[in-house]
């Protein structure tokens, strides 16, 4: 399904004029280089393409014949090669390895493409020049440093010489190679020759750099009926081709429909053309630094779509995938692959969001992205730190609409326990609130209700009043004696919430003391009201609680603390 | 022509895509020839030979990722010299030297309904008949017995019957993997009707069965265009086109 889906993805844009995506046989190359020579061969100049600035400067990319499949050995690549090939540059200091590649480079042309005059230029130019030639070109040095990929250019011509109509009717004529093995291809159904080694996928975060392989059988244990290579799966050369240029595109580095989640490179498409794939990302990203907007007003949008059953312009109907891949060595293994209609996908994002609504303080982002929610569970709040199978669990999740994976709840716990200085952040506290109703909706439990978004003060729930009443005592002490270096927080959290019993007696003695340090008297009976309201709620301090009522810890303290922040001008007016 | 019906569940099950067999992918649902090995598993002979009509979805497919060690090499067969027992490097391998971590996306908390019908196969027809499992004949006098006088249809029938209904097997069954044991039961499902998941969708190509007729040592995969439709995929293949 998953080479199904990409295959078509590839049919779609390539039937596209207006797409830039490389017809078969053909990639997207990019060549910092072109070696420019007039009709007899000789070098006119070296043109660099590159654009930008210092390390960002990026060349351009060249529609180029396919590169072969590199191993140790030596291949050449079709009118297009590194440095090493081409002009036989020593780039690892190895003499002898570089003329047997540049040898290869022009045996191959030769061979394949020998008769055509432009090439003929090629070949003369590769026979005659001498390094002293090169030499006088100004990007020599960084060519003979860098080994950047090198291709050619007529004079006289805007292209380069391997689209030169008489090179281009050529490949596409012999491409086909009669001894090849057929058989029935998985992908397509049909009667196709199958690819031994498939192409390389590049852009997988954490892959190898030379790229990585879905399909491959590197090892003895991988193969099945003693067959070797590709034919443990056979796929056609058609579909190989189109899958993997297809699923290149969009990992490349300018694809809008990418997203990196976790340590999983997730990419994502929709049958047809449609909005919902092009802004797919910014639902779930950080908020771009010079447009922190944009995500937000797709979000809204949305939201808006929801009551129209499609987003935006889009046919809701529409097909749309998700695949998270992640690297293993030299193979990229599927974290998680979802399909859906962009109806379907939207209401579950929607309800993502609703998820998380909470209270928060005004210089919070109004949605969070997953990222900024996965970092605040891991430890030291870093991003190295997120548990690799959370991310791929908690996007399925979303994207399914079932409930959050239970190590969700416990990461954020322990987080909050472990984390003396912020506890629970609003971030966290959102999590906790997504986590707990989307379970509860589907394991009801009479005896619970569903957690709000701000104070809830009727809220049934023990763990919920000992959060609210912790951060009463805390606020307290705070304000008996403004400016203390530990307060309640850092020090009782973790006990208050896991064994309330052996802490909070202890807790209320003290408030006593903290009451009497207090000038405001009205404070003070504010205080002993808002007390007398939370305790009123509880029979009894319990032993221990569970991890759920921990969650509702977490969320009453919160809301209770946010409270104090956001109803302060009110306190203050009733005194 | 008797259609068995039984009804297999388990915790997880993998019928691997063979595009990503490596880093395991599972399909959607599970493959005829995963069905056939359930057959197979309760009740196999030389004489029959089972097929799948019909997969019913019941629970709905849900997901997991799981990252597992395992061994990245086939166990060697012994050399000659080795067979002669002369000292040297030893036959086994060591797991630790040989360790591959590898992902797969399996299925979780899986149900099914299996259909499924044997063929008998005439004495003089049943070279190509292979089991999943290789035979081990216990003597010359059993292997000489292959082919028995005694043996008919309706006796098979009868004996996958009593088997099945009493949760017999030669070998536990499984989906997909080993790894994942199944559960298994005789239904009638017309006593028993049961709702299926509400799904209608293409599956792409799935694998059908590996077809050994041709050549024993180099079977050739056998696809079919699998449909779900209204969580049933129709494997009959009599009425689907199966390529290879």
């Amino acid at each position: 399904m998953i080479l199904q889906a990409l295959k078509e993805y590839y049919d779609r844009k390539a039937s596209d004029p207006e797409s830039d995506i490389a017809p078969e046989g053909w990639e997207k190359k990019e060549i910092p280089f072109i070696i420019v020579l007039d009709h007899a061969g000789n070098l006119m100049q070296i043109e660099d393409t590159r654009e930008g600035e210092g390390k960002k400067k990026r060349a351009k990319a060249f529609l180029v014949p396919q590169a072969e499949k590199k191993t140790s050995g030596i291949a050449a690549n079709l009118l297009w090669e590194n440095a090493g090939y081409v002009l036989g540059i020593a780039t690892k200091g190895n003499n002898e390895r570089a003329i047997k590649q540049k040898n290869a480079f022009i045996d191959r042309l030769t061979n394949e493409l020998g008769d055509i005059k432009v090439v003929q230029a090629v070949i003369a130019f590769l026979t005659n020049v001498t390094e002293e030639r090169l030499s006088q070109e100004e990007c020599w040095q960084e060519i003979s440093a860098s080994n950047p990929n090198l291709s050619f250019r007529m004079s006289a011509d805007s292209f380069l010489i391997c689209r030169h109509p008489d090179v281009v009717s050529r490949l596409s004529s012999t491409s086909q190679s009669s001894n090849d093995i057929s058989g029935t291809c998985l992908v397509t159904g049909k009667n196709a020759r199958i690819k031994v080694l498939h192409t390389s996928i590049k852009g997988v975060y954490g892959a190898q750099t030379a790229g990585a392989n879905i399909v491959s059988f590197n090892l003895d244990a991988f193969k099945s009926y003693g067959k070797e290579q590709g034919f443990n799966a056979p796929v056609g050369a058609e579909a190989e081709f189109s899958y993997t240029t297809a699923i290149n595109t969009l990992l490349g580095r300018d694809s809008k429909q990418r997203l990196l989640i976790g340590d999983a490179s997730t990419v994502f498409w929709s049958k047809k053309q449609s909005s919902f794939e092009s802004e797919f990302s910014s639902f779930f990203e950080e908020p771009e630094k010079d447009n922190p907007d944009a995500g937000t007003q797709n979000v809204k949008a949305l939201f808006e779509s929801i009551h129209s059953g499609a987003y935006r312009e889009d046919d809701g109907k529409t097909p749309f995938y998700i695949l998270g891949l992640a690297p293993n060595a030299a193979r990229i293994a599927v974290r998680f692959w979802q399909i859906g209609t962009i109806a379907e996908i939207a209401v579950r994002i929607h309800q993502y969001f609703k998820d998380f609504a909470i209270v928060k303080p005004p210089r919070e982002p109004e949605y969070y992205s997953i990222w900024r929610i996965l970092v605040n569970i891991a430890t030291q709040d870093k991003s190295e730190n997120i548990p690799p199978n959370l991310a791929g669990d908690f996007m399925r999740s979303i994207l399914t609409g079932m409930p959050y994976p239970a190590t969700l709840l416990q990461a954020v716990l322990r987080r909050i326990r472990s984390d003396t200085e912020n506890r629970v952040k609003p971030v966290r506290a959102a999590l906790i609130k997504a986590y707990l109703n989307r379970y509860y909706q589907f394991y009801p439990d009479q005896n619970q209700r569903e957690v709000q978004m701000e104070l809830d003060i009727s809220q049934p729930s023990i763990g919920y009043q000992l959060g609210r009443l912790f951060a009463t005592l805390e606020k307290i002490q705070e304000e008996a004696n403004p400016g203390i270096n530990a307060t309640i927080r850092e020090r009782f959290y973790g006990a208050a919430c896991a064994t309330p019993v052996t802490v909070f007696t202890n807790l209320l003695r003290l408030k006593n003391h903290h009451l009497a340090k207090l000038d405001n008297k009205g404070r003070v009976v504010n205080f002993e009201r808002l007390l007398g309201e939370i305790i009123g709620n509880l029979k009894d301090f319990p032993a221990q609680l569970d991890l759920h009522e921990q969650g509702r810890f977490a969320i009453g303290y919160y809301h209770q603390r946010q409270d104090f922040f956001t109803s302060k001008g009110v306190a203050e007016s009733d005194k | 022509m008797h259609n068995w019906c039984l009804e297999v569940w388990g915790d997880y099950a993998c019928f691997t895509r063979p595009e990503m067999k490596v880093e395991r992918v599972s399909y959607d649902v599970m493959t005829p020839s995963a069905a056939r090995a359930i057959f197979e598993s309760i009740l196999w002979k030389p004489a029959i030979r089972w097929n799948v009509t019909k997969i019913e979805v019941i629970n709905p497919i849900k997901w997991i990722s799981v990252r597992r060690n395992e061994v990245g090499r086939k166990m060697p067969n012994p050399t000659a010299k080795q067979m002669a027992g002369a000292l040297g490097e030893p036959m086994g391998i060591f797991i630790e030297d040989e360790r591959q971590q590898r992902a797969g996306l399996f299925l979780r908390d899986v149900r099914y309904r299996i259909y499924g019908y044997f063929d008998f196969i005439p004495p003089d027809q049943r070279k190509a008949n292979h089991s999943v499992s290789p035979e081990f004949w216990a003597d010359e006098q059993e292997l000489a017995e292959k082919i028995r006088l005694d043996e008919t249809e309706a006796k098979y029938a009868a004996m996958f019957e009593r088997r099945a209904k009493k949760g017999q097997c030669f070998h536990r069954p499984y989906l997909g993997c080993r790894e994942f044991a199944c559960d298994f039961r005789l239904v009638d499902p017309q006593k028993e009707p049961v709702e299926l998941i509400e799904e209608t969708r293409d599956l792409g190509f799935m694998l059908y069965d590996m077809d050994f007729e041709k050549d024993e040592n180099d079977p050739i995969p056998l696809f079919f265009r699998a449909w779900i439709e209204n969580g049933a995929v129709n494997a009959d293949r009599r009425e689907v086109e199966v390529r290879g």
